[in-house]
């Protein structure tokens, strides 16, 4: 029942080009990393010694920007077609509850910003290897970096079903998209502090290489922040999703 | 006049205010706060101020405001009945399209006259600057608003096109993406065709940021107007053309 749910949101997003906006997210991060990185000194310079670092910093700096206000787009065109078409009474007559519907659409969803997340990592690092970085691929940084910016994407993205599902006019879900969009890609200049108290932060305290004092650097991001954040989001989705059931309307 | 009347009654109770004020109080606060922590004084004063919040401001966060704006402005049409009693009515597409057009500029420019005031308290308020903003500032607003027509026509088509709020949005945030290359690439002639790195520029004009030369000059400005009010042009008649092959549906 749960995997024909499933699969009934997949083939919801075809007509929904949950691709084309996959397909942006993708476009939009790899694309202003790569830009940032090959304009970077150290990638500018014909002589100097190309190395990981440029490229790590730079998928810092766009991911944070293209990654929020997209998110909720994903997530208000997947929930809004069930305020419009009468959704939520359809599914419910079939046996599926409203909270539950949120959870299969996060699940759905979940499955293609993972894997848009993987496929930004590694089209930077082909890009890398394609532009001649001599050294060997930090495996580890780049898995630890693109696993806590899953980790995130996948929190966001949970709050933005439930934000779309809640409020019928979309203004509210997107509005949050931008201001978060604004907020991630200016928390890299917040004290970590101030950026743990914001989900959108979380993409600058999983910052994996960046300048310090004008020298670009390895930083080595603790990631147990964002696991916190994983598992508090996981917590809180699943309560706000069983709250849903209990709604009347 | 009817039309565009009517389309003010219509936003007046829509949520469209809270985008109007949060969108650049949060970015002045963005910019105040990274200031503040930074532990930096603006050194230039204002010029450092409007800087940290209006440059980021037109790399994305105005473009998707203004595609929010438009989607909300076309949402009502698209429910319920509302889009065959706008097939049906008497109102001409041309009116229907300048109308939703005239309202979300409206709404942009309100936004920029926002964004000043911020700018002006945050200097006062948080940094204590000394007299007001330099007279230039309310030039290039006026010249940011202008920009911001054309990017309201074409979102407001995409929204008439589109009945998914969230889509217009997307396009908006993929042309701010295209806009950010162009500008990185110094491709200031090219920025003039497309609407998104219009108002990209025009945001930057004065600071010497991506393409802009640092001066603030009338031609400039001028041709920046100049380029706004030939592609409104264009995008409101090819707007108006689409609707008016558009029909009724079920």
């Amino acid at each position: 029942m749960i995997g024909r749910a499933v699969a009934n949101e997949f083939a919801k997003m075809r007509g929904l080009r949950v691709a084309a906006v996959a397909g942006t997210l993708i476009a939009c991060t790899a694309g202003l990393s790569l830009l940032t990185a090959v304009t970077a000194p150290a990638f500018a310079d014909p002589a100097g010694e190309r190395s990981w670092e440029p490229l790590l910093a730079s998928m810092a700096l766009a991911v944070p920007l293209a990654s929020p206000v997209l998110l909720a787009v994903l997530a208000s065109r997947q929930v809004d077609i069930e305020h419009r078409g009468g959704g939520w009474l359809l599914s419910q007559t079939s046996g599926i509850t409203p909270g539950r519907l949120c959870r299969i659409k996060f699940a759905a969803l979940g499955c293609v910003v993972s894997a848009a997340t993987a496929l930004q990592s590694l089209l930077l690092i082909g890009a890398g290897v394609l532009l001649g970085v001599a050294a060997p691929v930090p495996v580890g940084a780049w898995a630890g970096y693109t696993a806590s910016v899953a980790v995130v994407n996948l929190v966001l993205l949970a709050l933005h079903v439930l934000v779309s599902a809640r409020v019928d006019n979309q203004l509210v879900g997107l509005g949050l998209g931008v201001l978060g969009s604004v907020l991630a890609a200016t928390a890299t200049g917040l004290p970590p502090w101030l950026a743990h108290t914001f989900p959108w932060g979380y993409y600058a305290l999983a910052t994996a290489a960046d300048y310090r004092d004008g020298a670009l650097v390895m930083l080595a991001p603790d990631h147990s922040a964002v696991a916190a954040l994983g598992a508090a989001g996981a917590a809180l989705f699943l309560l706000a999703t069983a709250l849903f059931d209990r709604r009347e309307d | 006049m009817g039309a565009v009347r009517a389309e003010f009654l219509k936003v007046k109770r829509s949520l469209s205010w809270v985008v109007v004020l949060l969108l650049p109080v949060a970015l002045v606060l963005v910019g105040t706060v990274n200031t503040v922590v930074s532990g930096e004084r603006p050194e230039e004063g204002w010029h450092t101020l409007w800087l940290r919040s209006v440059v980021l401001y037109g790399l994305f966060p105005l473009t998707v405001g203004i595609g929010v704006l438009a989607s909300l402005v076309w949402r009502v049409e698209h429910r319920g009945g509302n889009w065959n009693a706008l097939m049906g009515g008497p109102t001409p597409a041309l009116r229907i399209v300048a109308a939703k057009a005239a309202v979300v500029s409206a709404l942009a420019a309100a936004m920029q006259g926002v964004m000043l005031a911020a700018v002006v308290l945050a200097g006062k308020l948080v940094f204590a600057l000394p007299g007001l903003p330099p007279g230039r500032y309310v030039l290039i607003s006026a010249v940011i608003a202008a920009a911001c027509v054309p990017v309201a026509v074409l979102q407001s088509g995409l929204s008439m096109l589109m009945r998914s709020f969230a889509a217009p949005v997307a396009m908006a945030f993929l042309g701010a993406a295209g806009a950010i290359v162009l500008l990185m690439l110094g491709a200031g002639a090219a920025a003039s065709a497309l609407p998104y790195a219009l108002v990209g520029r025009a945001t930057q004009l004065g600071t010497g940021t991506f393409a802009d030369t640092g001066a603030l000059t009338l031609g400039g400005a001028a041709s920046i107007a100049g380029a706004a009010a030939l592609l409104t042009g264009v995008l409101i008649a090819a707007s108006a053309l689409l609707l008016d092959r558009t029909d009724a549906r079920a």
